[in-house]
């Protein structure tokens, strides 16, 4: 009778047992965590996607101490009749590794790793407050049913239909100053990491609720029933693991989506306080007032860091959803 | 199915309601809360320098000095019985007077919507046909530089705003190489030919916007679906390649894509914005874009009624959809 | 620091050889330099001379708007350049002399045969009618018309975009007139301050003497109106034109097309030509793609005159031959922050000096494009106003980059010698004004002056915000960034709805400063008295300068110059000091 050593459980299986020694060495089953661990491992682009995401969130958290001051004006490093830097490239210079801002003359390193800061807080945090809301709803639309099915596709739709435009723009006036202890830029984060993601999460519902539709029929899961299993577990341990694939696919592309939603923001006065600096608005700033021809860098640079944001996000996000997965070969 | 689709359309009509009431309450109600009052609101509509005779006036005709629930009935009201305003009368749906112009809203809306149309249907059919594609080929060849290249191409279209795509693209294709000179609206009774080719490069630019999600999403169903064992048994069974992976492993990863196609072109036809800002193309995007500048509030609720209907459509048709892909779905 | 901005100068001059022009245009008051070179035009030629001129007929016109008119009803509009287009299809009684240089300024009779003839201690203007002028569909315009047009201005509900200057100063039952639409009575003709003794004789009753009537009466809402054809809120889908061009069609929002009218008379109005054969006019287009347009020689003409954007106006300036059919005209307006004197501690005048001595002015220059897109300003009023004299109280010319010790020694006067806390508003959707605030918020800091940014949509700025007294005190805004343009060009007409203390209104207000000062407010009233002269008016024009300066309520920032650029399919192009712009109403094409 053998024992199962190296079990590679399905979702929603049994754990394997006790260690059984055999031949000197503890042999022991691996969790499912620790499985995917180690197919991550072996996945080398995934690993890299997921060592430049713990470098940007380094960069965003302790970066803004070692740059300069973001804000200060260096008038004399800019042309005064195209309003361009001197330089090449965007006025590369020891002093100056990035070059300078247009017009003001400001650092773009320091601008852009405290704009990462700005950017990342609300890309990722407001996309997780999507996804959360998003795949809790969705989920619990699709797998009851009924009215509260109803109910909640209607709200998706509510939400869906909402004038977001209209709403910035009458935000404005109301916008406090300060409030539940935060004030300034602090307050104004917060205050867009929830409308950001309030408003983004019934794309994220509809998506995992269609999913939901389509899995609560299948087999395993009137296996799991037959075995006793209640609501919230055939939730979580059955359907959830099926769902990761969507979830992840749709949340890695939400950030860049809510990063640039965010210069939008700005647009309307509603968004980072200048002379705060965030990626999506120097991008647009880039854009809209022409600099995108005249000093090509001032939009290569955060148009580069949203791609190599989301290029890192995407691809250790399918890492982890191979891994996670137990049917990929 | 067929009291599915009437108690939906019966819903309908409540979430429009629901969606006239929102728009209503930010419109006028939050201002409020600022600290705004009627005479104040009414001076946004008459231009420099009135004088408070004028803005009174102003406020009487727009209707902004009774209460809030009068306004709002009054609004609902036209819209299913019409009414007289300025001596003119605007049938149901009237959809009320623009506060710049006091031409009727419903009239502008219908004319833009052809455009709109042009621009949503066509780009939808480029992205989900593309996107599906280049899904399953990055699905059939994962890890190879094909994967890895067409994953940042798509990705690429993400990250960049739409307007600078937009930007580059008529800059190239129509200014430094006039492959496509003078891109303008031209309707398809007029000239279908050149109404395709002046939107080649709408349909592009905004299909590579959404190409992404389609690929990414259709790549992680199809390498599910791959290690099913229904497909092994397929192969086994002799099915042609194609079959197998069309008829086969795509079909069972399409839920998604369905979504997220009926929840994109819903939005899109309530207004492609930036499309069609950057291409100029009078349709839904910019009239919304106009509404809301000169906070012109019929406008705004014209255009926000139609565009909820759209989306609400387009889910309902989604959600029929599902039962059609997947006969195991029952509501 | 001079000395730094110099060589920048001097160095993009040598770069980009373009010796004349670029250097010169910072420093004078009018950039007037006109070399005409054997080769063809030069940069700036079109101030000060015409371009191209000719008479010869036939070709279409195509202009791109990027947003859309306001109206094109001639008595329900208020931009610049909706009223040097409106010309085309709608004559008033008077206009501006359409020639190049300062001579633009001046008013000439259009539809009357002269300037209003004044009687009764002022109170009582009268202008005759050419005869024989018709409209578009051969009927004669009577003074009926004119007298109507005025009319149905006073119905704001109706017609709500234009300027209420004659509710303001007509007498008789003007301050309750309803209108026509609402007052149909005495055959439409219920307003008694207008009478019409004869059908070519018009004669206005003031309810006080305004000695600048005249240029009350250019404003294109005196242009005729025949009662039956009145349409009212659809009017301005086919105004019945006076002028030489009439609408042949116009699809709302996006595109109008005008025609010669064959009722014209070039006698009527001599200042407009009858040259191009079709005049199109496309709205709402995307503003870059416009530039693009403009250079590949698809559209001759960007309608809203305000100068070519960031991307186009590089383009331009790095070209020799493209800057040959540019000019860079002053616009007309001037660039402002207020400063409110209600909010503390900018109540105390002092801190309201400091704010002038530290304000950095090139970099506030920068923000608004460089010397190409403005001149440091140092006045309350730009050169384009009649009696401007150029003063500089608080060395904006002299120490552009700001004099942090003046700034501190003010700020001891004031009784905050480590600076204090208030609110810089500013429109969110403007890129300049968002990289003026900044500038600003950076230059005060280095005097200890701290300043909060808030960012308000430009829809709602004046009606809801800024424009809102109430708002302004509750909110700590004791600084805003505003705008200005002259509905006409002498001292009241500039400084009257920005410095009047009895302008001040809870909502829309213009005199953002809330300034209240007994000196402005009596040369003011005295400059539109009975006995005013231009010559008195200029000289007032110029105290009042001296004294809102002074009184440190509005810290200037430059007087706007728009980069334009003329097609060269174009003939009589030349730019019209009064609109800043180029003058819509002569141009015809190859």
């Amino acid at each position: 009778m053998a024992v199962p050593i190296d079990v590679a459980t399905g979702p929603g299986g049994p754990e394997p047992d006790a260690p059984l020694s055999v031949a000197g060495k503890a042999i022991e089953g691996r969790s499912l965590g620790q499985i995917a661990w180690m197919r991550l491992r072996r996945d080398k682009v995934a690993m890299a996607g997921g060592i430049i995401v713990v470098l940007l969130i380094l960069i965003a958290v302790i970066g803004p101490y070692f740059v300069q001051n973001p804000d200060t004006y260096n008038q004399e490093l800019i042309n005064p009749i195209f309003s361009r830097p001197n330089g090449a490239f965007g006025g590369i210079s020891l002093a100056h590794p990035f070059g300078v801002e247009p017009v003001t003359g400001r650092d773009m390193l320091a601008r852009t790793v405290v704009g990462a800061r700005y950017s990342l807080l609300i890309g990722f945090l407001a996309t997780a407050l999507a996804v959360v809301i998003g795949v809790v709803m969705g989920v619990i639309a699709g797998y009851v049913g009924g009215w509260i099915d109803s109910l909640i596709a209607r709200a998706m739709d509510v939400f869906l239909a909402f004038p977001l435009l209209v709403f910035a723009i009458a935000l404005v006036g109301v916008m406090p100053s300060s409030g539940f202890g935060l004030s300034g830029n602090s307050l104004r984060v917060a205050m867009l990491i929830f409308i950001i993601g309030f408003f983004a999460w019934p794309y994220m519902g509809r998506i995992i609720r269609g999913q939901t539709l389509s899995l609560r029929e299948r087999e395993f899961v009137d296996a799991a029933r037959s075995l006793g299993a209640r609501g919230p577990y055939i939730l979580f341990r059955e359907l959830l693991p099926n769902l990761w694939a969507p979830i992840l696919v749709y949340a890695t592309l939400l950030i860049p989506t809510n990063i640039l939603f965010e210069a939008a923001l700005d647009f309307l006065g509603v968004g980072i306080i200048p002379p705060a600096p965030s990626w999506g608005s120097t991008l647009s700033n880039a854009v809209s007032q022409g600099f995108y021809s005249t000093d090509p860098m001032y939009m290569i640079i955060p148009g580069l860091a949203i791609f190599i944001t989301v290029m890192a996000f995407n691809l250790f996000g399918d890492g982890l959803r191979d891994a996670l997965d137990p049917r990929t070969r | 199915m067929v009291t599915f689709i009437i108690r939906r359309l019966v819903g309908t009509v409540f979430i429009l309601l629901i969606v006239a009431a929102v728009t209503f309450a930010i419109f006028f109600i939050l201002p409020r809360a600022a600290g705004e009052t009627a005479y104040g609101l009414a001076t946004q509509y008459v231009g420099r320098n009135p004088t408070p005779a004028a803005v009174h006036a102003m406020e009487q005709t727009l209707g902004f000095n009774q209460p809030l629930y009068v306004q709002f009935g009054r609004y609902i009201k036209a819209i299913v019985a019409g009414e007289h305003y300025l001596g003119q009368w605007c049938g149901p749906p009237c959809l009320g007077y623009s506060f710049k112009n006091q031409q009727p809203v419903w009239p502008q809306m219908v004319s833009d919507v052809p455009v709109t149309l042009s621009i949503g249907v066509g780009a939808a059919v480029l992205w989900l046909v593309g996107g599906v594609a280049i899904g399953v080929i990055s699905a059939l060849k994962r890890g190879t530089i094909i994967d890895r290249l067409s994953m940042s191409v798509a990705l690429a279209g993400v990250s960049l705003p739409v307007f600078f795509t937009g930007l580059i693209a008529l800059e190239l294709f129509s200014y430094k190489w006039p492959i496509f000179p003078n891109v303008q609206y031209v309707g398809i009774t007029t000239n279908p030919l050149l109404w395709a080719k002046n939107l080649v490069l709408p349909w592009i630019v905004l299909a590579f916007l959404y190409a992404a999600l389609y690929a990414r999403l259709t790549r992680a169903g199809m390498l599910e679906t791959l290690n099913e064992d229904y497909i092994r048994t397929a192969r086994a069974k002799g099915a042609r390649e194609r079959t197998v992976i069309l008829k086969h492993a795509l079909r069972a990863a399409l839920t998604p894509i369905v979504t997220i196609f009926g929840l994109d072109l819903g939005l899109l036809l309530g207004g492609a914005i930036l499309t069609e800002v950057t291409f100029s193309f009078h349709g839904l995007g910019l009239f919304t874009v106009e509404a809301i500048n000169n906070q012109d509030f019929p406008e705004i609720m014209g255009v926000t009624l139609l565009a909820a209907f759209f989306i609400v459509i387009a889910n309902l048709i989604v959600d029929i959809m599902y039962s059609v892909l997947d006969p195991r779905v029952r509501y | 620091m001079m000395r730094r901005r110099r060589i920048g100068v001097t160095a993009t001059c040598a770069v980009t050889a373009i010796a004349l022009a670029a250097c010169g245009s910072s420093s004078s008051p009018s950039s007037s330099s006109s070399t005409t070179t054997p080769s063809g035009p030069a940069y700036n030629q079109g101030i000060s001379s015409v371009i191209n001129p000719s008479t010869a007929k036939g070709g279409t016109i195509t202009y791109d708007d990027s947003s859309t008119f306001d109206s094109t009803d001639p008595g329900n509009t208020y931009y610049a350049h909706v009223w040097n287009f409106s010309r085309l299809y709608a004559t008033p009684l008077m206009t501006y002399t359409s020639t190049p240089g300062s001579g633009g300024n001046q008013l000439v009779p259009a539809l009357a045969t002269t300037p209003g003839v004044v009687s009764n201690n002022g109170l009582t203007w009268t202008y005759t009618i050419k005869p024989n002028v018709k409209f578009e569909d051969g009927t004669t315009v009577t003074s009926a018309d004119v007298k109507y047009a005025v009319e149905r201005t006073f119905d704001r509900t109706v017609l709500p975009n234009g300027p209420s200057y004659f509710q303001l100063l007509l007498g008789g039952n003007a301050s309750t007139y309803p209108g026509p639409f609402k007052d149909r009575s005495k055959n439409l003709m219920g307003l008694t301050a207008v009478a019409t003794p004869n059908p070519t004789t018009v004669v206005f009753h003031l309810a006080k003497p305004f000695a600048d009537f005249n240029y009350v009466v250019a404003i294109p809402q005196t242009a005729p109106v025949p009662p039956d054809k009145d349409t009212g809120a659809n009017y301005q889908l086919h105004p019945i034109s006076t002028g030489p061009y009439m609408f042949q069609s116009y699809q709302l929002n996006k595109q109008l097309t005008l025609v010669p009218n064959p009722s014209w008379n070039p006698a009527t109005n001599p200042q407009v030509s009858q040259l191009a054969s079709k005049i199109v006019v496309n709205f709402n287009v995307n503003a870059d793609d416009i530039d693009n347009r403009l250079l590949a020689g698809d559209i001759q003409m960007d309608v809203a005159g305000t100068g070519v954007q960031a991307a186009a106006r590089a383009r331009i300036l790095s070209s020799s031959s493209l800057m040959k059919q540019a000019d860079d005209p002053l616009a007309g307006f001037e660039w402002f922050f207020y400063l409110n004197t209600k909010v503390a501690p900018l109540n105390n005048i002092a801190c309201r000096k400091a704010i002038e001595y530290a304000a950095n002015k090139i970099t506030l220059q920068d923000a608004y494009g460089g010397s190409v897109g403005g001149q440091i300003a140092s006045t309350a009023m730009p050169p384009t106003v009649i009696g401007y004299q150029s003063f500089d109280m608080y060395e904006a010319l002299s120490k552009p980059n700001g004099d942090p010790t003046m700034a501190k020694s003010e700020l001891t006067a004031c009784g905050q010698p480590n600076g204090f806390t208030t609110g810089i508003a500013y429109r969110s959707d403007r890129p300049k004004e968002v990289a003026a605030a900044t500038a600003l918020q950076a230059a005060l800091s280095t005097v200890g002056i701290k300043t909060t940014l808030h960012g308000y949509p430009s829809g709602t700025y004046y009606s809801n915000f800024a424009g809102s007294p109430a708002y302004v005190h509750s909110h700590d805004l004791g600084i805003d960034i505003g705008g200005w343009a002259p509905d006409w060009p002498d001292g009241f007409g500039w400084f009257d709805e920005i410095a009047n203390g009895n302008a001040i209104v809870p909502a829309g207000n213009t005199n953002i400063s809330e300034l209240n000062d007994p000196v402005v407010n009596n040369d003011l009233a005295e400059m539109e008295s009975a006995s005013s002269t231009p010559a008195l008016r200029a000289t007032l024009a110029n105290e009042i300068d001296h004294k809102v300066m002074s009184d440190a309520v509005m810290l200037p920032i430059v007087y706007a110059k728009s980069l334009l650029y003329r097609s060269p399919a174009l003939t009589n192009v030349y730019v019209q000091e009064y609109y800043g712009m180029y003058n819509y109403g002569v141009l015809g094409t190859k």
